[in-house]
């Protein structure tokens, strides 16, 4: 590992440019994740948050940039090469397994996580190694009591906590985390903050949210997003204070950010 | 856990299936009994039916991926014994191997091409590989063309076949190792990350596996299990023509599966006694019925067919579970 690994940024992106058609959905972004920091991306709908982080995850390509991940050109990698070198997502609509049990997701992950999926004897769900592994995976967002309950059958909010637990079951370096307390109710909104704001320091978090509450509340950094280009950087504060953010993206009207 | 524990769990939980298995082991005792040898013929090709819609069954049912061409595998497995003893190849064994390794290298080459598409696109990828077989077969003179080949029963060493009932358990002993396979690979790693492939490629895509390589595996040993059923098949037959591998062979494969129950592991083989049954016994019902549509038995299956679709979901496994009143 290069200094710049170890002490650097755990994402770069430099140049970042996405176009459809006519339609710049990424224009000229840089942006850096710290390691262990939470860093908010905001912005309003059809700002083109979804598609960055598609980029910096690899479904989508961009036109031209670099990505870095720890200091390491990532541009070239594809969605599961990308996983494995520390990237986890949680996606903007809930994206678990439907017709599995919540241990059944999990143990999965689990299998993935240890590099042994190709094996074709044992029975997955009952072996031992990995149930403990997954069982580990569930209690890190705390939703190990509903282990045998089919996702089905889970609350939506639930449904986000199990989503963030795979997300994070590869301890990945960089979290992008898209919308992660969209549609959940306050309480579990409540939940989900505490469980996010715990993760800071072991691991980058790239947090999309239209939550303001939630932003102000978690980020060390924020980035501001305004038609594919970002038009501010900085602390909670210094984004609230600034003008050009009011003006175009809080609102006009003062105080919108507090 | 041992081989053992592993095998012995896996029939716990596929009951319905031992039963099956354990029917078609006693069956010929039944059918000396009644004096029907004729039976034990349709049992083999139940069996045999049985044998490629499970093959097939683990990707259409546990992957999700609706390949439209797997009677072409059985059609490869059956030409590779036939081809073998045209140029004077006899052993039974060795032509069961052959045709394994012939199919299984044709399903990482059809896998490969194919897989990388998805829904219509796939269906239509299998279907066009599958035809090109069909019709390679057909122009292949040397081998019969049109009219096939006929085969003699092969030399299974040390076990002679010239009692068909050695060829009857020499087919149900591939039927229970094929059992006993799926039945461990469905529930191993491999087995729980394809299933969760047919659900949601983004999430297993996420947790950092790569589903193409899972889909071509399963795709692979589909296509060998299939082939193996051919290869028995060409014994059983003492024949092989390009009809085998005709594309309303992989729809009926299909039919099998859906009429017994999608995804399930006993469901390929009871759709494959239920439809052979009704093969066997609508056009001599309509005879009695209605003479002269005797022919045209489909216009009674079809309905049939619908109706399995429609009210028994889970196909004939999801409605034996209901009248039992549990799962298997
Ligand atoms: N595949 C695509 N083809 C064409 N246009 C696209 C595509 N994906 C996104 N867009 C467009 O790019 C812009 C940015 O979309 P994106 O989903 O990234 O916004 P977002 O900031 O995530 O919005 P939201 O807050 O609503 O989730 C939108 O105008 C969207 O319509
Ligand atoms: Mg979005």
């Amino acid at each position: 590992m290069s200094v710049q690994a170890r002490t650097g940024p755990v994402l770069s992106l430099a140049g970042l440019n996405k176009s459809y058609g006519a339609l710049q959905a990424t224009g000229d972004v840089a942006l850096e994740v710290a390691a262990g920091e939470i860093h908010a991306l905001i912005g309003p709908n059809g700002a083109g948050k979804t598609t960055l982080v598609r980029q910096i995850y690899g479904s989508e390509a961009p036109d031209s940039g670099s990505i870095r991940l720890r200091g390491e050109e990532i541009g070239h990698l594809s969605v599961p090469q990308r996983v494995r070198q520390g990237i986890g997502r949680s996606f903007q609509i809930s994206n678990v397994l439907a017709d599995f049990t919540v241990i059944e997701n999990a143990v999965i992950a689990e299998a993935a996580r240890t590099g042994d999926a190709f094996r074709f004897l044992r029975p997955a769900v009952s072996d031992p190694v990995l149930v403990e592994g997954a069982i580990k995976i569930l209690s890190r967002v705390g939703i190990e009591g509903r282990a045998d309950t089919p996702v089905s059958d889970l609350a939506h909010g639930e449904r986000r906590l199990l989503e963030l637990a795979l997300a994070l079951a590869s301890d990945p370096a960089l979290l992008l985390l898209d919308e992660p307390m969209a549609g959940a109710g306050p309480e579990e909104t409540q939940h989900m903050i505490g469980i996010i704001d715990r993760l800071r320091g072991d691991v980058g978090i790239l947090l999309i949210e239209h939550d303001m509450d939630a932003v102000f509340r978690l980020a060390d950094r924020v980035t501001v997003l305004v038609e594919g280009a970002v038009i501010a950087s900085g602390t909670p504060d210094e984004i609230a204070g600034d003008a050009a953010v009011r003006a175009a993206y809080l609102g006009s009207d003062d105080d919108a950010a507090a | 856990m041992g081989v053992f524990s592993i095998l012995r769990d896996g029939l716990a939980r596929n009951r319905l299936l031992g039963l099956i298995l354990a029917g078609f082991a006693l069956f010929p005792v039944l059918s000396g009994i009644m004096d029907e040898p004729f039976w034990n013929d349709l049992a083999m090709r139940i069996m045999l039916l049985g044998m490629a819609a499970m093959g097939l069954n683990l990707v259409l049912g546990y992957g999700g991926m609706v390949s439209f061409g797997h009677a072409a595998f059985v059609g490869i497995g059956a030409y590779c014994v036939g081809i073998s003893q045209f140029y004077g190849f006899d052993n039974g064994w060795a032509h069961i191997a052959i045709s394994l390794a012939a199919c299984g290298l044709l399903g990482l080459v059809i896998g490969f091409l194919s897989l990388r598409t998805t829904g219509i696109y796939f269906i239509m990828i299998t279907l066009a590989f599958a035809q090109m077989l069909y019709f390679l077969f057909v122009s292949l003179e040397t081998y019969g063309g049109d009219d096939g080949m006929s085969i003699d029963r092969a030399d299974f060493m040390p076990i002679d076949l010239w009692d068909p009932l050695r060829l009857y358990y020499l087919i149900w002993a591939g039927l229970v190792i094929v059992s006993l396979l799926l039945m461990v690979i469905v529930r191993s790693r491999f087995g729980v990350v394809l299933e969760a492939i047919r659900g949601n490629e983004s999430r297993v895509e996420a947790m950092g596996l790569v589903p193409l390589h899972f889909k071509i595996t399963g795709y692979v040993i589909s296509a060998m299990i299939c082939g193996l059923a051919g290869a028995l098949f060409a014994s059983w037959q003492e024949y092989v023509s390009p009809d085998i591998m005709h594309w309303s062979r992989s729809g009926e494969l299909m039919i099998i599966i859906i009429l017994g129950g999608i995804g399930t592991m006993a469901g390929p083989l009871i759709g494959a006694v239920a439809f052979l049954l009704l093969e066997e016994w609508l056009p001599e019902l309509m005879h009695l019925v209605a003479p002269a549509y005797a022919e045209n038995w489909m216009i009674i299956f079809g309905p049939v067919l619908i109706g399995v679709v429609l009210f028994a979901r889970g196909g004939l496994v999801g409605l034996l579970a209901r009248i039992g009143g549990r799962r298997s």
